[in-house]
């Protein structure tokens, strides 16, 4: 059973993990939110978004959204490289959760590094979800 | 579709991005749903999302992002995935059948550093997304 993210406390640090970012993988998120700009830019091969997500895609593995959660804030900042075929290291930790009139509040640090240890992305997401909230779907 | 040249590009304080227009629909969500692995029912199950203040299914913040996050490659290109920042805060839902704009200006220039107000809106003009991005061009 996948554990809840309604569940983990302020502190958690959610397992490395590594993530190959395929063509293929790549040409479906690309597909799926329209970005008609990234095939413009031909040395890169991939929109910084797509490393987030495939990154939380990874997470949420881990630990399940609750259902009815609400995303209210993102800080992202990334330096990408060109390799789209390399494994990545995903890294996240629950770095603030308080609870105010029944919603929790809890901001999300995630950080990716290339395999030489290059950060390719940081940030924070911030999420809210009912105190009762259990997993999603 | 052509490629980005570098060296066609200026940019002053006060200009405005091109913009970037996009129609949310369910089958979008659900294709988002799959490729990001983010299964919400509040963004999938509309018999769920009817109990929720939102009366009905929404698109996930990270997609309407993505629409921002396409206006400043368009606008700045390499520059922007090689060292770009942002910070927003999601204010109104994406729902489908909605047009969503995603907006942008430039609004200081710190000798390279761009830093620009972005924002998103939907057909209503109302404000889905708002928040700042930063990108070294020099």
């Amino acid at each position: 059973m996948t554990l809840s993210l309604a569940a983990l406390p302020k502190g958690h640090e959610f397992a490395e993990t590594r993530i190959k970012l395929t063509s293929e993988w790549v040409a479906g998120y690309v597909r799926s939110v329209e970005d008609d700009a990234i095939g413009s830019v031909v040395e890169f091969g991939f929109p910084p978004l797509a490393l987030a997500a495939c990154s939380i895609r990874a997470l949420l593995d881990q630990a399940a959204l609750p259902d009815g959660a609400i995303h209210v804030g993102q800080e992202l900042s990334f330096s990408l490289n060109r390799d789209t075929e390399s494994e990545v290291v995903a890294r996240a930790r629950v770095a603030s959760r308080g609870e105010r009139q029944g919603w929790v509040l809890m901001g999300i640090e995630l950080s990716v590094e290339s395999e030489s240890g290059a950060v390719m992305m940081s940030g924070r997401a911030t999420i809210t979800f009912p105190v009762s909230g259990g997993p999603a779907g | 579709m052509s490629q980005w040249t570098e060296e066609m590009r200026t940019y002053r304080v006060g200009d405005v991005l091109p913009s970037v227009t996009k129609t949310i629909t369910q089958a979008k969500i659900n294709r988002y749903a799959e490729a990001s692995g983010d299964h919400n029912p509040l963004h999938l199950d509309p018999a769920f999302a009817a109990t929720t203040p939102f009366g009905g299914t929404i698109a996930h913040g990270m997609l309407v992002l993505a629409y921002v996050s396409e206006m400043m490659t368009a606008a700045f290109g390499p520059a922007w995935l090689r060292g770009g920042r942002f910070k927003v805060r999601f204010r109104g839902a994406a729902r489908p059948g909605d047009r969503v704009t995603a907006s942008g200006r430039i609004v200081r220039d710190e000798g390279g550093k761009i830093f620009c107000d972005v924002e998103c809106r939907n057909q209503a003009d109302e404000l889905l997304v708002s928040g700042d991005g930063e990108v070294g061009i020099r």
